[in-house]
């Protein structure tokens, strides 16, 4: 049953080590590696466009603040107002539609719950952003916890 | 017990499943167990500090089967309870892209070393054999002034410790520096002149005490996110509270200040001085404090701008010869120095209008008001960069605002070990561990015998400094030289002409150590593929004088291996007898023909701790390899330097169970405040406060003036350079232009500028222009209407984009004294393309 | 001297009150007619010139708050080009209501010699203010302005987002809300917002009810629902 394969899983390895072994120095991600020669001047691509369709993204792992999937042009976010608020929080998602600012920023420091959003949480853009339409300039190995063998009950 | 599940019995379930809810019942939940049962959701999390920023987030680190696979904040950890900022959140990411360095890489042309030839993989013996034949040929040639070291704020404090001892001890060059030379070196400076000893007095539990926040030339909103939550916590929850942000440019901080001031770039040296002469005007000097805690001193003046020598600006400085010198003087020196620094005229040459002056001077001089004063890049990153930190601590000592809960003059850092690492540990071109410096005899005897190696063994002369370096690499003075964990090619000012110049030099032999393939390493002779993060058992130390460690949590890809493990392996290649000179030898016999290894290392100190001590559920790379627990080795010989001199560090153990200390650690006990009776334990009751850093207890209150920048805006090009960076990206985005979300929250680097000021020269919202300064240009595109919000005349662009290396435009300027670069301000042109 | 203004006021009374000697009917109307005319012109291009953003900017007060403030908003840049300035949202297009706003606008004069916001601190303080006078003018004439321009109807919402074009059709098509309840802030950065909510909150008595349809009967049917 294992000598077809032996061959093929031999081959297998060798690319592998291949690709491991061969210097991943690809100059076609200049945001990354720089200019070919490094001082060079070369033009500068136009700014992407921004991922604006309402459509919640699935989050890497449970704990990830999810990015923002509508554009902020324009939003402030000051001491007078936080129009980030003025949609997410609990008062107005009933006439924004939007979903409600997570309860985790309902705590303060000292982990007790407040009866409105903590004033730690107010600098949103801290962990929420939003996403360009481009892709990711090398391929990111990180594999979600789902495939390493947790599934959920349910699942099957 | 197994269950097994056919097809055929899922199917069923789940249309029973669907039938019972149609149905409206709810079916028994043993219907749908977990797969492999509940176990099979285990993470295993463990404590560690963020990669990123000199806050020092607590993260919690989950780890299966090998891979990190998710991080969030810890909620026991005291710097941030729980929060972390976008790029924290995505720490699972960032060792994952897909080009991390696995092999070490030479260049070759024709299977032999070639400096023009391509990259090809080689095994870590031809890699080191290189290193050390170049090395051994550098030394017979030129001696120790010819190799040199670039190391980093990044390093884990005992990487930093071994590059301080391989390149003084070993190697006996004082050229070793950090890229925190970039970053703190200007606060190191002033901290020492002021206060004798080096770090904060206070720590962030000021946030939670102060009354009004002062920024200066800082974006905390961006740069250190969570400290900034800790402040808008206590101003939005707290209404007395007032917050004052000043800066070239409106960005994300000033949004929530209560006084936004944008002032002419250089000027803040002028607003500094008008503050304290308010505050004497106004009779609001703490004069009791001032008798008993202060001395009053003059700053040498005219002292140029660290150009090269040849250079106009430093052949006309009068001062430059001796910038370091301080005079005494008193208090009515001070007060007529200041004098100078009315209000109309400070708002004249600042731009600044009077009444926000005066609102910002009342915060110093209500006595009835704490305040915490916070700044980064915008002081350091000066060519008086030093002189505006002293001028600060002037307001503080002026006042008696200072090493008291809430009164805080607090300098914030940027990386994450920079206070740890670059700083404590002695990796300046001038310093040994624990605020030390090699030109006093008394202090190299000293590490001397802890390290127990012969007297007379360490260099007496300052290395070169970071921008030096590039300099004498240009000019083929330096002629081997290690980089480890930094992106100077992207980093370093005037790159094209000294940087990159100096790299390609066929004369030098240039290693890099790194994670990934920066632009400073394709830019080498050698790459050597690096460990980073939890991959390695290491220690920070954040910007509150927090030492964090963590364990290893995972392997390394690969053949990548730790700094730690590169330097500790690499000094085996080297005897003594090879290294050091006969008179050395020939007094101290015992040390002669032995490997660097055994001196450095393997010394008896640094290698007394035995594998057993290791903790059984995680691994430990280097210390397998070498044999015993290397960490714990160097970490316990370092602390020998600072115990019982007001550096005190816990036992190593110790901080593996908690979420880092703050030293002084004196009986077990952190200290959060230093130099105030109560709080430190060097403090004597009765005393009160004492700067026991210097001999007569007292800090250094310093006269000296506004002086301009070195390069302003005139006809030709008209335009402010400001660089910095964007709160997606940290540094050169190396690690997070990786990690997919980070870079699509911010795809590229673009120019700041006023909507006016495109609109009148024609230029369009996104269009692509030229930045252009005498030193080089950069291609960009253009951006009016982003988060950074432009005055006239001035212009901002981040670097953390290696196709827009912005440094190619910027200006090799530098603080005299400090030798820190000016990143903040030259003078460019902006055209369309 | 008062005798001198009574003599030369009986003069010109005396030759305005009799039939006139050397100039004919045609040339006495056709000249006033014209002159009416160069009058008219003259009236209108001089408050037309007040009328335009270079005129208001010339304030400094005007220039470094409330339009720099602008030159980063939609208004000033945007993908089609089309910017408003300063009269297009502040200055209505109707006669007499723009008379109206002309005379009101001697307050801002008198604003600018007496230095009422001259500095940023006072700005600053006096924002809330400002931005409440012009919510108040918007909200009662159902955002004219904006109707100047932009036209609920001929939105076309395959070209809006999801979330815009639902919030329009609820809110603006219903005539539940007028541009500006929603809309603060799009063109000057907001004020202390303390007590200002956003223009979709729900009010209390209204949550958990579903809101009007764009459509009459949607509206008739929530009418009743509210009655009984």
């Amino acid at each position: 049953m294992v000598r077809p394969l032996l061959p093929l899983f031999c081959a297998a390895t060798v690319l592998v080590a291949a690709v491991l072994a061969a210097p991943a120095l690809g100059q076609d991600a200049p945001r990354l590696t720089g200019q070919t020669p490094p001082m060079a001047d070369v033009p500068a691509p136009p700014v992407p466009k921004w991922v604006r369709d309402d459509v919640r993204r699935m989050r890497a792992y449970p704990e990830q603040p999810p990015v923002i999937p509508h554009s902020i042009e324009g939003y402030q976010l000051s001491v007078n107002t936080n129009r980030c608020l003025s949609c997410h929080r609990r008062e107005f998602t009933e006439g924004s539609g939007a979903p409600m600012i997570s309860i985790t920023h309902y705590m303060n420091r000292d982990g007790q719950m407040l009866a409105d959003v903590s004033p730690r949480r107010y600098p949103c853009t801290a962990c929420h952003v939003p996403q360009a339409d481009v892709a990711p300039l090398v391929p990111n190995t990180f594999r979600d916890m789902s495939e390493l063998g947790a599934r959920p009950a349910g699942s099957e | 017990m197994t269950i097994d599940i056919t097809r055929r019995a899922i199917l069923k379930a789940q249309a029973a499943g669907i039938a019972a809810a149609a149905a409206g019942i709810a079916l028994p939940a043993q219907a749908q167990p977990v797969p492999g049962g509940v176990g099979t959701l285990d993470i295993t999390w463990s404590k560690a500090p963020c990669r990123f920023c000199g806050t020092g987030c607590g993260v919690m680190v989950g780890v299966r089967e090998g891979r990190v696979v998710a991080t969030h904040g810890d909620m026991q950890a005291e710097v941030n309870r729980g929060l972390n900022c976008v790029k924290g959140y995505f720490l699972s990411k960032i060792m994952y892209g897909a080009d991390r360095l696995t092999t070490p890489l030479m260049r070759k042309r024709g299977g032999v070393f070639d400096k023009d030839g391509d990259f090809e993989p080689v095994s870590w013996d031809e890699a080191f054999d290189l290193m050390a034949e170049k090395a051994k040929a550098v030394l017979e040639e030129k001696g120790p002034t010819a190799l040199g070291m670039f190391g980093s704020g990044q390093w884990t404090i005992f990487e930093g410790y071994a590059a301080t001892k391989l390149m003084r001890a070993g190697f006996r060059s004082n050229n070793l520096d950090p890229n925190a030379r970039h970053c703190m070196a200007s606060a190191a400076f002033a901290f020492m002149r002021t206060f004798g000893m080096d770090e904060p007095m206070g720590c962030y539990d000021d946030f939670e005490h102060a009354d009004a926040f002062v920024l200066w030339g800082s974006n905390m909103a961006e740069m250190h996110p969570i400290l900034w939550t800790r402040l808008a916590d206590r101003r939005l929850g707290h209404e007395h509270v007032r917050v004052a942000v000043l800066s070239t440019f409106t960005h994300r901080s000033m949004d929530l200040a209560d006084v936004p001031i944008v002032f002419k770039p250089g000027t803040d040296l002028a607003i500094l001085n008008y503050v304290a002469n308010h505050i004497i005007r106004t009779g609001r000097v703490d004069e009791d404090f001032v008798s008993k805690h202060a001395v009053f001193m003059k700053g040498a003046v005219d002292i140029g701008y660290g150009l090269r020598p040849e250079h106009e600006l430093e052949v006309r400085a009068s001062g430059a010869a001796d910038a370091a010198r301080m005079e005494p003087a008193d208090f009515e020196a001070f007060k007529t120095l200041v004098s100078d620094y009315t209000l109309e005229k400070v708002s004249q040459l600042s731009g600044v209008e009077p009444d926000f002056l005066e609102e910002l001077a009342e915060l110093y001089a209500d006595p009835s008001k704490k305040v915490m004063s916070l700044w980064t890049m915008g002081f350091n990153q000066h060519v008086r960069g030093v002189w505006a930190n002293h001028m600060l601590y002037n307001l503080h000592l002026l006042t008696g605002k200072i090493a008291e809960p809430g009164n805080s003059p607090f300098s914030l850092t940027g990386q994450p070990s920079a206070c740890g690492t670059a700083r404590e540990v002695g990796t300046f071109a001038h310093r040994l561990p624990a605020d030390l410096v090699v030109t006093n005899p008394e202090h190299r005897e000293h590490a001397e015998e802890i390290w127990k190696l012969p007297h007379g063994l360490l260099p007496d002369k300052p290395g070169y400094h970071a921008v030096e370096q590039d300099r004498m690499l240009k000019d083929g003075k330096l002629n081997w030289y290690w980089i480890q964990v930094n992106n100077n090619l992207q980093a370093a000012p005037n790159s094209d002409h000294e940087t990159w110049a100096g790299y390609r030099n066929p004369d030098n032999f240039i290693v890099v150590s790194d994670a990934y393939p920066t632009v400073t390493a394709l830019a080498a002779d050698l790459i050597l593929p690096a460990a980073m993060w939890v991959e390695k058992e290491g220690a920070y130390g954040n910007a509150e004088r927090r030492t964090h460690v963590w364990h290893q949590l995972v392997d390394a890809g690969g053949e990548a291996r730790s700094d730690l493990w590169q330097m500790m392996e690499f000094s085996r290649r080297f005897t003594t007898d090879e290294v050091w000179p006969e008179e050395i030898l020939a007094r101290s016999p015992d040390h002669r023909g032995r490997t660097l290894f055994d001196v450095l290392f393997a010394n008896g100190t640094v290698d007394r701790f035995p594998l057993s001590d290791l903790d059984p559920d995680y691994a430990n790379q280097e210390s397998r390899h070498f044999g015993f627990y290397v960490q714990k080795g160097l970490f316990e010989e370092y602390a020998a330097f600072g115990r019982g001199h007001g550096h005190d560090l816990a036992d190593y153990d110790r901080y593996h169970e908690v979420r880092g200390l703050r030293w002084p650690v004196v009986d077990g006990k952190e200290t959060l405040w230093r130099y105030r009776e109560g709080f430190d334990p060097y403090v004597k009751p009765g005393e009160g406060v004492r700067f026991y850093g210097r001999p007569d207890g007292r800090a250094v209150i310093l006269a000296v003036p506004y002086e301009p920048p070195a390069e302003s805006p005139d006809e030709e090009f008209d335009f402010w350079l400001v660089t910095g960076r964007v709160l997606e990206h940290w540094h050169s985005g190396s690690m997070t232009m990786r990690v997919p979300e980070l870079y699509r929250a911010f795809p590229g680097a673009q120019v700041f500028m006023n909507a006016d000021d495109a609109r009148r020269r024609g230029l369009n919202q996104g269009a692509e222009v030229r930045v252009i300064s005498r030193r080089g240009e950069i291609r960009t595109r253009l951006e009016t209407r982003g988060r950074n919000r432009m005055p006239r005349g001035v212009v901002f662009v981040p670097w953390f984009d290696a196709s827009q290396l912005i440094n190619k435009v910027t200006l090799d300027a530098t603080d005299p004294i400090s030798k820190q670069t000016d990143f903040k301000k030259c003078a460019v042109r902006i055209e369309a393309v | 001297m008062r005798r001198r203004i009574g003599a030369a006021a009986a003069w010109a009374w005396s030759i305005m009150a009799r039939p006139s000697v050397h100039f004919g009917l045609g040339f006495l109307t056709l000249g006033g007619f014209l002159g009416g005319v160069l009058f008219w012109g003259a009236f209108n291009t001089a408050l037309e010139a007040t009328n335009t953003e270079a005129f208001c900017v010339g304030c400094h007060e005007m220039k470094a708050n409330v339009y720099e403030e602008m030159t980063r908003t939609v208004h000033f840049s945007n993908r089609s080009g089309v910017r408003a300035t300063c009269p297009d949202c502040h200055v209505p297009h109707d006669w007499t209501d723009k008379i109206a706003r002309k005379m009101q606008a001697s307050k801002e004069v008198w604003g600018h010699i007496f230095g009422t916001i001259d500095t940023r601190r006072k700005f600053l303080d006096m924002r809330r203010e400002l931005a409440e006078h012009e919510w108040a003018r918007l909200k009662a004439n159902d955002s004219l302005e904006c109707r100047n321009c932009h036209s609920a109807v001929a939105m076309d919402f395959t070209r809006q987002t999801g979330r815009a074009a639902e919030i329009h059709r609820r809110y603006l098509l219903a005539g539940a809300a007028t541009c500006i309840d929603c809309h603060k802030g799009i063109a000057h950065e907001l004020p202390n917002m303390d007590g200002v909510d956003p223009g979709w909150k729900v009010p209390p008595e209204l949550q958990g009810r579903e809101l009007p349809e764009a459509s009459i009967e949607g509206v008739r049917r929530y009418l009743a629902d509210l009655a009984g």
